[in-house]
């Protein structure tokens, strides 16, 4: 498998924004148009009443901070993830024997999906944090732990043997060849984490909204489940969604900018 | 009398190399029966069709490479392994494509044991002065892959030199050069080899190359390989005067000991191409 890591688009022309934009707001006047020729009881939601929705949601601050609860979850979850792939990642790189043993385990859990493992999450965690934080963090573990595998064990010999003909240190050429030769596919890695950290969390919180019977602030994924089982709210629900999406694609943007400063060679 | 009784800086003793295939297991014997010494302040030139195991010598004096048989020692000693007192330039330059120009070239120095003990400003000193020295002014702040194969190998060489080694270990290290830049860093090689020293002050230089008349300029001796085992044909003492400059091309002798080389290896060269 290949890595590769395309480039962040640059769109500093106006006109590249406006082009940009030229499908969002068509499919808008689309929903509104549609949404017109519906009866005015209807529960279907318009771009005006998800919007009002939005702002009234805004406003009671429910929704910043259901946001910020999730939000703080994923990158909590995010991180363990992260550490423990990255750590056992690079075990299994650098020792083939490690690989081979660990191998086996890894997948045969990798394709059971982060849900799967709720209901134990929940027999031993609660429904609370930390059951989301395992399960956060059992799915970014994944992608993290092949990527920094993949990329360690396929640094180049030769850079290794060149520094050691300079006379560095094993500990200097881990930090001053492997790491940085490992780097990009690592950061490919963080970028595949964070997307499924995300979309775990709102998943989790469905689930453990489901169980708890709603509450104050059980995170955006909670907040979906009640306006779903509890007020019916399709606007409230369609907010979210779009809310969920625009994060993740934010999520994803600041990861392509932080390649462009982490790998600037690549550029 | 005290060149009899002293060690050679470098001493091969019959080294074998095999190496078996991936699947089969199947040996292969890459080097044979390699024995060779080499006396501090030496310029050696290995020389030899594609294939017949020079850069497998390279890695095994580098202590990169075990022999499979025979020994090798440095001043006497047993070499186990890497050390900066051997500085290595690669075929493939190895150069960290993270790393700009400058960066590269400071490697080791900043790393390794080379830059040990030295101030801060020393150590940019001495990497301005390796940057001049390759004409890489101006590009110094590019990646590797920003710059011509050409430049990736005086990148390389220039890496090399600023890390000081008692013994450079080069693999075809001009061969990406265009013709005149090639001389050049041909005559400047020499220069910082020390041959205007005495004897006692220059380096000992290993360097494969494929050319031969680079091979006669450049060498105190010429190590003619042969393939399939890759064996030493024959030790050619170059007896050309020194300090060497452009002139010494016209020389005779020059014509006489380059035919003697290519007679050595055209056989084989031509064989390799059909
Ligand atoms: N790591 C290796 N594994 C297997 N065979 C090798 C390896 N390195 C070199 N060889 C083989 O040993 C022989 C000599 O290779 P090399 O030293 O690279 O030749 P040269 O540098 O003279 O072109 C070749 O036949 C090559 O295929
Ligand atoms: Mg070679």
């Amino acid at each position: 498998m290949s890595v590769t890591i395309d480039r962040p688009m640059v769109t500093s022309s106006g006109q590249a924004l406006l082009r940009a934009l030229a499908l969002p707001v068509a499919l808008l006047v689309v929903w509104q148009l549609w949404a017109l020729t519906l009866p005015v009881d209807t529960r279907a939601p318009s771009p005006a009443s998800t919007a009002e929705a939005f702002v009234r949601m805004s406003a009671t601050g429910d929704l910043p901070l259901a946001l910020l609860q999730s939000i703080g979850r994923v990158l909590s979850g995010f991180a363990i993830g992260l550490v423990l792939g990255t750590v056992l990642g690079t075990a299994m790189g650098t020792s083939p024997a490690f690989r081979r043993n660990i191998e086996p385990i890894v997948e045969s859990f990798r394709p059971l999906a982060p849900m799967a493992i709720l209901p134990i999450a929940i027999l031993w965690f609660g429904t609370g944090t930390p059951a989301a934080l395992s399960l956060v963090g059992y799915a970014a573990f994944f992608p993290m732990l092949l990527s920094t595998a993949q990329g360690v064990s396929r640094v180049d010999r030769k850079l290794v043997q060149a520094a050691r003909t300079m006379g560095v240190s094993r500990l200097r050429i881990a930090a001053k060849v492997i790491f940085p030769a490992a780097l990009p596919s690592m950061v490919l890695g963080a970028r595949l984490s964070m997307g499924v950290a995300w979309t775990a969390i709102i998943a989790a919180e469905l689930a453990v909204g489901a169980k708890s019977g709603g509450g104050a602030s059980g995170g955006i994924g909670e907040m979906m489940f009640v306006f779903y089982s509890y007020s019916i709210d399709m606007n409230g629900i369609v907010v979210c969604m779009i809310v969920v999406g625009v994060v993740a694609l934010l999520i994803d943007r600041l990861f392509r900018l932080a390649e462009h400063h982490l790998i600037p060679w690549r550029h | 009398m005290s060149a009899i009784l002293a060690e050679p800086k470098l001493r091969l003793e019959g080294v074998t190399k095999e190496f078996p295939a991936p699947r089969t297991g199947v040996r292969t014997m890459a080097v044979s029966d390699f024995s060779l010494e080499i006396s501090a302040g030496d310029f050696i030139c290995i020389v030899g069709p594609s294939g017949c195991g020079k850069s497998t010598v390279m890695n095994m004096i580098a202590g990169l490479d075990k022999p499979s048989s025979g020994r090798i020692a440095i001043d006497g000693v047993p070499v186990t392994g890497p050390g900066a007192d051997r500085g290595v330039m690669f075929q493939d330059y190895a150069l960290f494509p993270w790393l700009t120009v400058r960066e590269n070239i400071g490697f080791g120095l900043r790393n390794g044991t080379p830059g040990r003990g030295l101030s801060s400003k020393d150590l940019e000193d001495r990497i301005d002065r390796h940057v001049e020295l390759v004409r890489l002014n101006g590009s110094e702040n590019k990646y590797p892959h920003q710059v011509s194969g050409g430049m990736r190998q005086r990148i390389a060489l220039a890496r090399l030199l600023a890390n000081g080694p008692d013994v450079l270990l080069m693999d075809e290290p001009l061969g990406a050069l265009d013709a005149q830049t090639r001389l050049v860093l041909q005559e400047e090689l020499l220069r910082i080899w020390g041959e205007t020293e005495i004897r006692e002050k220059r380096k000992t230089a290993v360097f494969i190359t494929h050319d031969i008349a680079e091979a006669v300029f450049l060498a105190d001796s010429v190590v003619v390989m042969s393939s399939h085992p890759g064996r030493i044909r024959r030790v050619l003492p170059i007896d050309l005067p020194r300090p060497r400059n452009e002139q010494i091309r016209a020389d005779p002798r020059f014509a006489e000991l380059h035919e003697e080389i290519w007679s050595l290896i055209r056989d084989e060269a031509y064989r390799a191409t059909v």
